[in-house]
């Protein structure tokens, strides 16, 4: 089992330098935005200048050893544009990114995951349509055309919900979510839970299959009792790791729906520094929101192979 | 007892009739949805328009710049330019306190242009114009410059404003972004990064009756057509830069009233004989005029921005300082075209490289795409490169463009002369691409020319020689739409798209 950490961990690593690698260099590819910063009316000598304030005239690699070196000890340098740290600038947008991501989570798993069980057990029933119908729906609807529909109907036509922003309510101390929360939740959430409609259903169904469920009827057991002690418990293994790769996709997938929703998270803020070319807040919002995701799938992973001794053993 | 029945009605006409110097209490929620989210609220590191609007109504400047383009008193009680126009002199209030109850005097206004002029600072180059700016006595200053700058008190209004050296030793530059304060109508309560900032009344505002409303609510909504869900749904009150599609769909709605104007900025194709147009065709006169005639910009405006757009004749546009109205567009005439070519010795028409940004302006790749069909018509072969805004600006400003090139530059002072500066300055501009000798001189006298009649006559001049040696094909200026609820009163924006809010209140 440590080795299988240890590997694990070591993989991490190496995908997060590539993530550093990619991201520093993807974005000197569009050039410096220094042309951006300044005003129509500076000289070229005003240009320079600036270039030079702010390091974009070193060499490249000089740039990037530079940028890895804070990097690695946390420092992401201060946004272009906001002359702020860029880490205290994602701090400050995260809880409601978190929130957002949560919420989706929670309506995809609720949803989901009950209709896949459903419709596993029971093929070809009309829960089993339902849910292949909910399935194919979550993973075709483009997110920010149902955003905008959502807006239309809920908040424009029928007024339930606000057609824009976060609202919390304070208690103790913590800031609750409200209904602002539910059309970007659904809308984000929804990929996810026709994902996780699939997944269960065909986990369930293969379950089924196996020969120890065959036998545990074959001892005469419980319906009831197979199902939660037999193949829930079997088909629970791999879902942990795809709510760990899910819950990642939904904490670092919100550009579009942050955007139309307005909603003050990380998303939000990362479609506005690529437009403003704050190199800076870019590399550090695209540095952390890959520590998340990879962090989750290396949590799932750790968590699947503790489950499953198959897959710690097959290092 | 009759007595004292008469005598109340009595009583009530005499108060009535005195004068009102008792001002309404403000009253109410304004709530303006933005573009953007301000990267700052505070005049020197505002980015863009967003955070310059925002940050205007805590802060006052020397002096405003009224809705006719005249300059009147605000901090500045009056002032006085020296004789060869390199001095002004500024009185200033003596009743005006900052937010925090500190007093406004000539050390703030010392204090505000160090910091201003600072390296760090956005907009440092409308500060550093002040070659110095010099304490006579507690309430008397002298700003000089190093010639006379007819732009001076437009620029004091656009981006000079007044913060408080006591309070910004105290909580330093980040203190002071997190907690600004100004003298303005209102003071700053919250901000809630990428959420909302929430302004208040400033009860002690030194100009009395103002603001109007109680509480200001800024709230960024970066989609436009959120923003058209949130004024219809009544969640906001007033929304700016709708695209005319979004517009249209709010017509008829009770509950919602559109607000068109024009907006200062132009939308152009520039020639370059700088760097990449040296010995190109477009060298001639003649041909440039051909290249203006040859293009539809009625059509387009029609086409590809459903109509809402001005032709335009030069780089001074209706609002601007000096227009000259009896200036007119080309127009499109491409018989006219071909014997200007012909003319010019080029029959046949000629191959020239095109560039163009991808995602920077409305429909503005199809814009160029229309201008490469209609150039195509009369002979000229443009190959059209349409490229990244990002990179394209880089190279823009490098000079590294094709000969051809479309761009499009806006002005917030209400005069020309910066826009045309900056396109026309030659090698001592960034984004200039083209260099004449005799625009260089005009625009040098304008630069000095305090006098305003003076002045709008050389910008006459200007005009007519730029339609003689265009250095562009000249495009359109564009409408801007905005929607607010109907209840909102008052609410002037400018042709900048700038806006004070002081004033607006609520019925």
């Amino acid at each position: 089992m440590q080795r299988y950490i240890l590997s694990r961990l070591i993989q991490s690593f190496i995908m997060l330098v590539g993530v550093l690698f990619i991201v520093f260099f993807m974005l000197q590819l569009t050039g410096d935005p220094v042309a951006l910063m300044v005003s129509r009316n500076a000289s070229p000598e005003q240009v320079e200048e600036l270039r030079e304030e702010l390091g974009f005239n070193r060499p490249v690699m000089v740039q990037f050893a530079d940028f890895v070196s804070k990097a690695v000890r946390g420092d992401f340098g201060m946004s272009l544009r906001h002359h702020q740290p860029a880490m205290e600038l994602i701090l400050e947008r995260l809880p409601a990114t978190v929130e957002l991501a949560s919420m989706a989570l929670l309506f995809a798993m609720v949803v989901g995951i009950p209709l896949g069980l459903l419709g596993g057990s029971n093929p070809g029933s009309i829960w089993d349509t339902l849910a292949r119908g909910a399935g194919l729906i979550g993973q075709t609807i483009p997110n920010f055309w149902l955003a905008l529909i959502l807006i239309m109907v809920f908040a424009v036509g029928l007024g339930w919900f606000p057609s824009f922003g976060r609202e919390t309510r304070q208690f103790m101390g913590l800031a609750l979510p409200t209904k602002s929360v539910i059309l970007p939740a659904f809308a984000l959430g929804l990929f996810t839970m026709g994902q996780l409609v699939r997944f269960t259903r065909s986990a369930v169904l293969e379950i089924k299959n196996e020969d120890f469920v065959r036998t545990a009827y074959s001892k005469g057991l419980a319906d009831r009792r197979i199902y939660i002690k037999h193949i829930l418990r079997n088909a629970a293994i791999p879902l942990i790791s795809i709510l760990g790769v899910q819950f990642g996709y939904l904490l670092s997938g919100s550009i579009y729906i942050e955007t139309i929703f307005s909603w003050p998270g990380l998303g939000n803020l990362l479609a506005e520094s690529i437009g403003n070319r704050d190199f800076a807040l870019v590399q550090a919002i695209a540095f952390f929101t890959s520590l998340v995701v990879v962090s989750l799938n290396l949590t799932a992973d750790i968590a699947y192979g503790m489950a499953d001794p198959r897959i710690r053993y097959g290092e | 007892m009759k007595k004292l029945k008469l005598v109340f009605p009595l009583l009530m006409l005499v108060l009535l009739s005195l004068p009102c110097t008792v001002f309404a209490a403000p009253q109410g929620t304004l709530r303006v949805g933005l573009s953007a989210m301000p990267n700052a609220i505070d005049l020197p590191m505002s980015s863009e328009r967003n955070a310059h609007n925002v940050s205007w109504q805590i802060y006052d400047p020397l002096v405003w710049t009224d809705d006719t383009g005249k300059s009147v008193p605000a901090l500045a009680e009056s002032w006085t330019v020296s004789k060869d126009g390199t001095a002004y002199t500024f009185k200033l209030r003596k009743d005006v306190v900052f937010h925090n109850g500190e007093p406004f005097n000539a050390d703030a206004v010392v204090f505000s242009w160090k910091r201003g002029s600072g390296t760090k600072m956005q907009w440092k180059d409308k500060w550093a114009m002040a070659e110095s700016v010099k304490k006579i006595d507690d309430y008397t200053v002298t700003i000089s410059t190093k010639g006379p700058n007819p732009l001076m008190l437009r620029m004091l209004s656009e981006y000079w404003a007044m913060v408080p050296p006591k309070y910004h030793a105290e909580v330093g530059e980040n203190g002071f972004q997190k907690h600004p304060v100004g003298t303005g109508p209102f003071v700053f309560k919250q901000w809630k990064k990428g959420d909302r900032i929430i302004f208040e009344a400033n009860p002690n505002y030194w100009q009395k009756g103002f603001p109007k409303v109680k509480n200001l609510i800024f709230r960024p909504i970066p989609e436009s057509a959120t923003r058209v869900a949130a004024i219809k749904t009544g969640e906001i009150d007033i929304v700016t830069r709708l695209s005319a599609e979004e517009a249209d769909s709010l017509k008829g709605l009770s509950n919602v009233m559109l607000k068109t104007y024009p907006v200062d900025r132009v939308y152009y194709i520039t020639f370059n004989n700088l760097t990449s147009g040296k010995g190109k065709p477009t060298e001639n006169p003649l041909v440039r005029q051909a290249m203006n005639y040859a293009v539809d910009v009625d059509a387009i405006i029609k086409a590809l921005l459903n109509g809402h757009g001005h032709p335009i004749a030069g780089f001074v546009t209706s609002g601007n300082w000096g227009y000259d109205k009896d200036n007119k567009p080309f127009g499109y005439d491409p018989e006219k075209a071909k014997q200007l070519l012909a003319k010019a010795g080029f029959p046949d028409g000629f191959e020239i490289d095109f560039a163009a940004p991808i995602g920077a302006y409305t429909n503005f790749e199809q814009v160029c795409e229309a201008i490469q069909g209609y150039l195509e018509a009369v002979g000229i072969k443009a190959n059209l490169d349409l490229m990244e805004s990002g990179k394209y600006w880089n190279m823009e400003a490098k000079k590294e463009l094709p000969p051809l090139f479309g761009d499009s530059w806006s002005e917030a002072t209400g005069e020309a002369l910066p826009r045309l500066k900056g396109a026309l300055g030659g090698m001592k501009a960034s984004y200039s691409a083209w260099s004449d000798p005799k625009i260089d001189d005009l625009l040098e006298k304008i630069g000095t020319t305090v006098d305003d009649d003076a002045r709008a006559k050389l910008y006459v001049e200007l005009q007519g020689y730029m339609m003689e040696n265009p250095p562009f094909i000249y495009l359109y200026q564009p409408i801007t739409f905005e929607a607010m609820n109907p209840k909102v009163k008052d609410y002037k924006p400018r042709a900048a798209e700038n806006y004070y809010l002081k004033g607006t209140y609520l019925e």
